[in-house]
């Protein structure tokens, strides 16, 4: 191997260490004339996700079944007509055992007649034959272990920071995968957009500092909304673990729903 | 001496073709990902700046109480407190934004969405049946729904 360092040489090779160095920014301006074109920008952000923790909480024995949380919802988020919700009422009723048969509990009988919003018929049992009934309000779970965000072939769908589970329009193929992953039934495919839809805890509202659109028009307080990265100890959601027992719903898929339920019965799925 | 090794041409073929594939797939992602891809996980960041960036429609209860800070000190003051404006009045934001924006005229509908009798209501909720309760045409003849213990 020959030694010599000629001038040509050596010109040569400063010349192709500069253009390394100019590479990479040259690299850098064409990525980003690329993407302005491909890929569109987002708005400015004045809210940082990792500062927060949302999280609802669904009192029960509070829920009258008015329906307005389900009303609210599809007129804020403008959820599509139709047997689409983002959050309903469910109402349960369980009928008394037939007398002398040895059981603690009748049926289950579960309904939520257009997601509750428009009130619910007279019940298929008479008042009599009703142990106990109850309504149950639904929405996103907000599962710590998502079975939506791990099925999700394209990170469309996942975790924000801030405990909200969102899905990113632009990126949903449509596939519903993570409708029939679900467990909870939380999420439909839009008959409009024919992407994926859920509760997003109304994200344009919680980073604005407003609640979310059925805790806002509940009327009893049945939706409990706060942030557990709050320190103050008056934030209605410390309030409410503080003074209620508490459950998840289907605890035994291992989702870890973060969304509690309190003043349900064991019948409520 | 031994003939020197020479990569076959079909070999060599496609090797170029592979390391052209991969190459070409390499750039395009370079260009494509956006650039908030992994910012936060597995997902593009913006998508949190653009689901945040739409319009709310309630505009929540303390707006309501900017310009009708009365209704809202006698509404306080009765059972109905906890009730939101917005909850019977229907979504304001419009409102809220330019007071010319006629908010829904109300009809007794919203006072029997909670108050008519239902065996799966709460039992210290107060519940009526409508038809034997009043067959007039507005609850509002017998009640003011700011103060409900007040007659008008």
């Amino acid at each position: 191997m020959s030694r010599n360092v000629s001038r040509r040489n050596l010109l040569a090779k400063i010349g192709a260490a500069l253009a390394g160095v100019l590479v990479a920014p040259v690299a850098r301006t064409a990525k980003a004339a690329v993407q302005k074109v491909f890929v569109s920008t987002g708005a400015a952000k004045g809210y940082d996700p990792t500062k927060h923790r949302w999280v609802m909480a669904i009192d029960a024995n509070r829920c009258i079944g008015c329906g307005l949380c389900a009303e609210a919802c599809k007129k804020e988020n403008h959820v599509p007509e139709g047997p689409y919700f983002r959050t309903w009422v469910e109402r349960y009723i369980i009928t008394k055992p037939a007398p002398g048969s040895g059981a603690a509990r009748g049926e289950t009988l579960v309904d939520c007649p257009s997601g509750g919003m428009h009130g619910y018929p007279e019940p298929a049992v008479p008042k009599e034959e009703i142990q106990h009934s109850f309504f149950v309000p639904k929405l996103c779970n907000l599962c710590e272990h998502s079975p939506c965000v791990q099925v999700c072939p394209v990170g469309a769908t996942f975790d924000a920071p801030d405990g909200a589970v969102l899905i990113d329009p632009k990126y949903c193929i449509g596939c519903g995968f993570c409708i029939q992953a679900c467990p909870y039934g939380c999420r439909f495919l839009s008959p409009i957009t024919k992407t994926a839809e859920k509760c997003t805890l109304c994200y344009h509202r919680i980073t604005r500092g407003l609640k979310p659109a059925c805790v806002e028009v509940c009327p009893t307080q049945a939706r409990v909304f706060g942030d557990l990265k709050n320190p103050a100890p008056e934030d209605p959601i410390r309030q409410f673990y503080e003074n209620n027992k508490v459950q998840a719903l289907k605890p035994h898929l291992g989702t870890e729903p973060r969304v509690f339920y309190a003043g349900i019965d064991k019948e409520v799925r | 001496m031994r003939p020197k090794f020479k990569i076959p041409p079909q070999v060599l073929r496609i090797l170029l073709l592979a390391i052209g594939i991969v190459t070409s797939y390499s750039i395009a992602r370079y260009f494509l990902t956006p650039t908030t891809f992994r910012q936060y996980g597995w997902y593009r960041g913006e998508a949190l700046s653009e689901l945040q960036a739409r319009e709310p429609m309630f505009a929540g209860k303390k707006a309501c109480e900017e310009c009708h800070s009365d209704e809202m000190a006698k509404l306080l003051k009765h059972e109905h407190k906890s009730l939101s404006c917005e909850g019977c009045h229907g979504p304001g934001q419009a409102h809220s934004d330019n007071p010319d924006v006629k908010i829904d005229q109300l009809n007794y509908g919203p006072c029997v969405r909670c108050h008519e009798a239902n065996p799966s209501r709460p039992k210290w909720l107060k519940q009526i049946v409508i038809k034997n309760h009043y067959t007039g045409s507005k609850c509002t003849e017998c009640h003011v729904p700011h103060a409900p213990t007040e007659v008008p």
